[in-house]
């Protein structure tokens, strides 16, 4: 009788002595599903290491990192935007991996440099506009081609942009205008923009999906996530903005105190490879890759086209900036009206 | 009593003397320790202590010495019962302070510096299962829980795992509400100002602003829980007492939303009534309509809520109807009540416990509901998405995540205390042990016209919805590109037959993986929370309020929140848990185990106490009663409590998203990770299978379970 | 093989039952003897099924000791006690079989089910209801079902069967029916049996001594006859049978009884006893004697109701000493309503007890 519900409660227990303690390598993937199953596949093959991958969000990984500090169940973490790599950085949570930059490009070597190491750049992706065709069409509209003219009242609730205080995404645009056009004129510039705002996401990737359904006309993000889209089959045009335009850098950061280093060591300097890095293309990765021998998709956003900032990490990446940028932001921006739904 | 408590003493000392005390690579069952025996790492408690020193293990021996010389000597029942109280409590703090006070790398107090202790293993969870029954059994012996060991004993289990994977793992995140800036300790100063805040309470919506987060939480959550308690009823009331002819399609209506994975249902609301939704292009075309983004805000999630939580409320409602006695409708009738009278004041009124928990569930549900907002939430912000956002948002700030969840639970616990208030003392037992045969009172006309024309169009706004997610999982872009394909569930679920069979699709992984952890927590699931709601309705003990709501803090908690309080509570020693597939269960459980409890309470409530009575009163003991009487009884409280904590398991996401690991993971986050790259078709596709799998898994359960054998005929008056 | 059943006695010492602040019993002391039949008597709330609870083990004691059949039980809990119970609402398992339910209690004791099964056969016998096991209980009449419970109960031998209001269910007709077989199987049984009723025909009909409680402890206990015959108080007096209670002044004793003042008479009484002071005299309705002219030893009455109910008439008449209820043979001389008439009583016969408050006087 009560031997067998505590017989089966104790079997529970018991199975709590089976930890991941294999040797192995833990990877935490924050870049598209079959672009962290290539990469896992092609890094078993070449050096033998068993990888067990899961594909988790940046802010997600990030949480869980800080939650696991001390005792951390993850040995690297690839992929995702640079600004939380560089803030696990900050926080000590990750350690240098002293692999070789030589072969990377200026932007990768710049956050490796900024952070001691402990992070290194693997893609960069620029900050684009994009709309839907049809609707723009059907709304009578014309197409954007800068930062500034979406400040035209025209566009009064076609806009959608995520909201910097959750979104690494909008914090990037916000610290992109502020570089571009000075702080007091770049928050004018978003109190404009934000009366014509529909929604203010949570999430950075949300304005471009909704833009891709017609949910909404205009929509601010990462460029490769709109050729993504594009590629699907959806109406989206993309637009690199007059003014110029930042952008972000992807990051590979081992985990401080991983059970596995020289398997981490080892996955690091694997992703830095021109030849792991262009095997995106076979899965359709549009983002630029770091590695200056990758090639590139004739679809990818020429970064060399683009006309892109000369975007300060260190700065912008700081907590105090980053405070006090968002501050302003809730007081100028999102308190100055806007984010109407029609 | 000694003879239970001999038997727990044995156990005990096998697990301390036999069983490897820490974790062992490669899990208990996997033997590789027992050629070990003597080595460090795997040693059992007792050699290690003898072997090699490390005398804070000893803190059991002395109580289980103590044990056995009460088996051997002590004379009276009381003093045999005293001794083994005392005896048992000393042991199993002895045990709590060795987990707590040397942690895994080095000591939390200078004294044992240098040494440290992997997690607990198999050894240690047996030894402090033994010592607590012994202590329960002992408890019994003093006469507690009228001398039944087994009630004393199940009560001190769940109070002991409620400790441990509720209080536990909540207290290290709730704490940090009271965190002061800058790493200056804990006060209350800086939580108050952030507490009472206007950015939370804020009823800015009435003057043509926006209200605080906490607001929109609480009016939505409100409405949701009347609306799908509504909305339940009238499901349940045809189903029960009217002669509606198709039924079967209705119940598989009534259950699918709870099978869906929550961003489906969004999604597929977007595509009827976004801005570009097919509704919406066919009203402005038709009608020359403005399209509007209605759906982004309070309408969208109420929407989506009802959809996906009136089946929580029907499957506890069901039970409740079909459990009212059909003499008292018909004493009413005989009374010369009409239909409607009887209804009113006889049928109604014998609900509502069912009525009052499936709103608190609604409620909660409502409140805790992440996905869903977050899909459709525009800009309306309630407290569960705040929450993640303050948690993985690009400025993580926990103690932000903390007030907010504090602010939570005091609305959880406030409806709580609302509906004990309403359900009030009252009896509400119709199922008693004096057979009657009676036929349920069927609805007057108004009444069941009123449920048809709510239940029914719902019913079709739900076929509706479901066959729009059909349709796309078939095409290759849904919304844009409508030409037929099966690419996407051939990219999840291919299977290649060459060299035999090899699963080679992407998704079998996590989908295998999904399936056997849901498959593991839903029975224990089941049992955890009937067992509560067992002690809650028929034992009498001393703090069963506090008991009672402690039971439903982690299901009033954001799973976001549960997630990181489990990774910060199980990632060390004593208890390290993390990246195994056994966290994922233990949340499902405990996460779950309130539908149980409630489910429980509210059928048990209608079963007479003298049933109970006369089991034991014929010799029976409790665990017998449970098994043999009330079990059989609570045919639809078990299965609503299998199928929900089930469901649940495979359709979570909040929770799940920080334990998964590569080699557990879960199907609900392997699908986020689609839709967040845009990948619709596969995401749907995924969900589809994922709902066929939970539907067959349900109309087998039913099958296996059947009606509650209350034998009375089941008719409906014509 | 039913008949050997073990006879239990059942010991009461000094039990109190408390609720939280509520008293359910004061220190009660109790002692029923094997193989009788004992009934707790007494109006709702008074503790007699908290102490048919307590026998049970359904309840614990706040203090005092339990004893049955020598052992003490205080902390047994009921599943280990010898004792099965039938209850008022039946508690048929609605689940199982006639044959299930009877069998159930066997079962639980890991009998092998063929066995089990025979013997339930022989209890439904016993209860004259052999045949029926493969019904549901919902298919058997409420008289039926409440046999079904009792076979249920005999079969495990208990040393005490406790039988909580077994009969309210039930109409009155069965009600004789089921209580004279229930008697009947007790006494064959040689069992130990505690009945709880608040009925006292119901009670002076089946029991060998019954315990009149009320308030929490323990009134009067006695043979039914002792109780009807030798009441106590004006509480049982007027709980057992029914009873005028007239005011009287005992005014001293002599050889010949007890010489009291009722209104304006005197009157010897030769059986009862009283200390000298306010009494109240008990007069059983059929002990009324009706008639049209005084006699010493009367008073005077008018009457305000008559009922004729075939058997016997009914009279309520009003006197300066209170209403008076009396029950006459129907081939007695008749009265109208309105009529003047003279109460008279065997004054060999009647009883006195202990005086009772002036507002309490009346009749039921």
């Amino acid at each position: 009788m009560k031997k067998l519900s505590s017989i089966s409660l104790a079997a529970v227990l018991a199975v709590l002595a089976a930890p991941a303690f294999a040797d192995e390598l833990n990877v935490v993937c924050s870049n598209e599903q079959d672009w962290c199953d290539l990469m896992a596949s092609n890094f078993e093959a070449a050096t033998g290491i068993d990888v067990a991958m899961v594909r988790k969000s940046t802010g997600e990984t990030l949480a869980q990192v800080r939650a696991e500090a001390g005792n951390p169940k993850i040995d690297v973490w690839w992929g995702g935007t640079g600004d939380p790599h560089l803030i696990a950085a900050a926080e000590d949570l990750t350690e240098a991996s002293g692999a070789d930059t030589s072969a990377l490009l200026p932007w990768a070597v710049n956050i490796a440099e900024i952070s001691s190491g402990k992070t290194i750049g693997i893609h960069a992706g620029a900050l684009g506009i994009a709309y839907n065709a049809d609707v723009l069409a059907e709304k009578g509209l014309k197409a954007p081609a800068c930062w500034k003219d979406l400040a035209d009242p025209a566009y009064k609730g076609e806009i959608q942009v995520a909201n910097p205080n959750s979104s690494g995404t909008a914090y990037t645009e916000l610290a992109t205008l502020t570089q571009l056009f000075g702080e007091d004129e770049a928050f004018k510039l978003l109190a404009e923009i934000g009366a014509n705002v529909n929604q203010y996401t949570k999430s950075g990737s949300a304005p471009s999906k909704a833009a891709a359904r017609g949910e909404t006309t205009i929509s601010i993000g990462f460029m490769h996530d709109m050729v993504n889209l594009r590629k699907s089959g959806f109406p989206l045009e993309i637009v690199a903005p007059c003014e110029g335009t930042g952008y972000e850098v992807g990051g590979v950061s081992v985990i401080k105190g991983a059970k596995n280093p020289d398997a981490a060591k080892k996955w690091v300097d694997f992703v830095l490879t021109a030849e792991a890095q262009q095997a995106g293309l076979q899965v359709g990765v549009y983002n630029v890759p770091s590695n200056s021998g990758a090639t590139l998709d004739p679809d990818s956003p020429d970064l060399s086209s683009i006309k892109l900032i000369d975007y300060d990490f260190a700065t912008y990446g700081a907590s105090d900036t980053r405070e006090r940028l968002l501050a302003r932001w809730d007081a100028e921006v999102k308190g100055a009206g806007g984010a109407v739904e029609e | 009593m000694k003879r239970t408590a001999g038997l727990w003493l044995l156990i005990g000392l096998a697990g301390y003397a036999l069983l490897p005390w820490y974790m062992v690579s490669g899990g208990v069952f996997s033997l590789g320790w027992v050629v070990d025996m003597t080595g460090k790492g795997a040693a059992p408690a007792f050699w290690q202590v003898v072997t090699q020193g490390k005398w804070w293990l000893a803190g059991p021996l002395p109580a289980f010495a103590a044990v056995a010389l009460v088996q051997g000597f002590a004379r009276g029942q009381l003093t045999a019962a005293r001794a083994l109280v005392g005896a048992a409590a000393a042991g199993l703090g002895l045990l709590v302070a060795q987990g707590l006070l040397i942690p895994g790398s080095a000591a939390r107090f200078g004294w044992i510096a240098g040494e440290g202790q992997p997690g607990m293993g198999a050894g240690a969870a047996i030894t402090a299962l033994a010592l607590l029954l012994i202590l329960t059994t002992g408890i019994s012996g003093l006469g507690r829980g009228r001398g039944d060991a087994f009630v004393t004993g199940l009560i001190g289990l769940i109070v002991a795992l409620v400790a441990i994977f509720v209080f536990y793992p909540v207290a290290h995140v709730l704490i940090r509400a009271f965190e002061l800036k800058g790493g200056a300790g804990y006060g209350v100063s800086e939580f108050l100002g952030r507490f009472f805040s206007a950015n939370l309470w804020g009823l800015g919506c009435l003057a043509g602003g926006e209200c605080g987060p906490a607001v929109n939480s609480l009016v939505l959550g409100v409405m949701t829980g009347a609306g799908t308690t509504a909305l339940g009823l009238a499901f349940a009331l045809i189903f029960t007492r009217t002669g509606f002819r198709a039924k079967p399609v209705l119940r598989v209506l009534t259950i699918i939303p709870i099978i869906t994975p929550p961003f489906v249902i969004g999604l597929a609301l977007i595509l009827l009534f976004g801005r570009a939704g097919t509704v919406t292009e066919f009203f402005a075309d038709t009608f020359g309509w403005e399209k509007t983004r209605w759906l982004y805000g309070f309408g969208g999630i109420y929407l989506a809520q009802m959809l996906s939580f009136t089946p929580i409320a029907f499957l506890v409602l069901i039970g409740v109807v079909e459990g009212v006695s059909p003499s008292m409708e018909e004493a009413s009738q005989t009374l010369d009540a009409d239909r409607w009278q009887t209804f009113r004041h006889v049928s109604l009124p014998l609900m509502r416990p069912g009525l009052a928990n499936a709103f608190l569930l609604g409620f909660i549900e409502s409140l805790a509901d992440f996905g869903n907002p977050l899909v459709l939430g525009g800009n309306f912000n309630v407290l569960s998405t705040e929450i993640y956002f303050a948690i993985v948002g690009a400025v993580a700030d926990p103690a932000k995540a903390a007030i907010l969840s504090i602010a939570l639970l005091v609305m959880t616990l406030g409806a709580f205390l609302v509906q004990r208030r309403w359900v009030g003392r009252k009896s509400y037992a119709t199922v008693t042990g004096k057979a009657d045969s009676g036929r349920h009172a069927a609805l007057n006309p108004a009444l069941r016209w009123a449920c048809y024309l709510t239940a029914l169009p719902w019913a079709a706004f739900t076929a509706a919805i479901y066959s729009m997610i059909a349709f796309g999982s078939f095409v290759k872009l849904w919304g844009y590109d409508h030409s037929f394909t099966l690419e996407h569930y051939i990219r999840a679920f291919s299977v290649s037959f060459a060299n035999g069979i090899r699963f080679t699709g992407s998704a079998w992984d996590s989908y295998f993986t999904t399936l056997t952890i849901a498959g593991i927590s839903a029975p224990l699931t089941a049992f955890v929370g009937l067992a509560t709601a067992y002690l809650l309705v028929r034992q009498k003990f001393a703090g069963k309020e506090a008991f009672e709501f402690s039971t439903m803090l982690s299901f009033a908690i954001p799973g976001t929140v549960i997630g990181v309080a489990y990774v910060m509570a199980f990632n060390f020693p004593p208890i390290e848990l993390t990246g195994t597939s056994v966290i994922l269960i233990i949340v499902f459980v405990f996460r779950n185990m309130p539908v149980g409890v409630r489910g429980g309470i509210a059928a048990m409530s209608q079963l007479d106490r003298s049933l109970d009575e006369a089991s034991i009163m014929l010799g029976a003991n409790s665990f017998t009663t449970a098994r043999r009487v009330i079990a059989p009884l609570l045919g639809p409280a078990i299965l609503a409590a299998l199928t929900y904590s089930f469901v649940r398991a495979i359709t979570s996401v909040s929770a799940v998203i920080f334990l998964v690991s590569a080699r557990h993971n879960m199907a609900t986050s392997f699908i986020v990770g689609r839709v967040e790259n845009g990948e619709f078709g596969f995401a749907i596709a995924y969900s589809a299978v994922l709902i066929l799998t939970m539907l067959a898994a349900i109309l087998i359960l039913q099958l296996l379970i059947g009606k509650r054998r209350l034998r009375r005929a089941d008719r409906v008056e014509a | 093989m039913l008949n050997k059943t073990q006879k239990g006695s059942v010991r009461f010492e000094s039990v109190v039952k408390s609720f939280g602040e509520v008293t359910a019993l004061r220190p009660l002391d109790l002692d029923i003897a094997p193989g009788t039949l004992v009934t707790l008597l007494g109006p709702s709330g008074c503790g007699k099924t908290t102490t048919l609870r307590l026998i049970a083990g359904l309840e614990s004691a706040t203090e005092g000791r339990i004893l049955i059949g020598g052992h003490d039980v205080t902390h047994l809990s009921a599943t280990y006690r010898k004792v099965s119970m039938v209850f008022q609402s039946y508690a048929l398992f609605p689940h199982m079989t006639v044959i299930e339910n009877v069998a159930y209690g066997l079962t639980v004791k890991r009998m092998p089910k063929a066995e089990a099964h025979a013997r339930a056969e022989e209890g439904l016998e016993m209860v004259g209801l052999a045949g029926f096991g493969k019904r549901l209980p919902s298919e058997l009449s409420g008289g039926q079902q409440q046999r079904v419970a009792v076979a249920r109960a005999i079969v495990l031998e208990p040393e005490v069967l406790l039988l909580d209001e077994p009969l309210s269910n039930l109409d009155a007709k069965l009600r004789r029916h089921v209580r004279e077989e229930i008697r009947q199987i007790q006494q064959r049984l040689g069992l130990t049996a505690v009945y709880v009723t608040h009925d006292q025909e119901e009670a002076m009909a089946v029991s060998d001594r019954i315990i009149v409680m009320k308030n929490a402890e323990i009134a009067q206990e006695g043979t039914p006859r002792d109780l009807y015959e030798r009441p106590a108080s004006a509480f049982i007096a007027d709980f057992i049978g029914d009873a005028n209670l007239l005011p009287c002044e005992v005014t001293g004793h002599s050889a010949d009884g007890t010489f009291i003042r009722l209104g304006d008479d005197n009157v010897i009484l030769s059986t009862a006893k009283a200390p000298v002071g306010s009494a109240s005299l008990v007069l059983r309705p059929h002990q009324v004697r009706m008639s049209r002219t005084p006699a010493p030893g009367t008073f005077a009455a008018e009457v305000s109701y008559a009922a004729y109910l075939g058997n016997q008439i009914q009279y309520t008449l009003t006197s300066a000493l209170g209403e008076v209820f009396a029950v006459v043979p129907p081939g007695a001389e008749p009265f109208a309503t309105g009529d003047s008439v003279f109460v008279g009583f065997p004054s060999a016969e009647v009883q006195l007890v202990p005086a009772v408050a002036a507002d309490q006087y009346m009749t039921k």
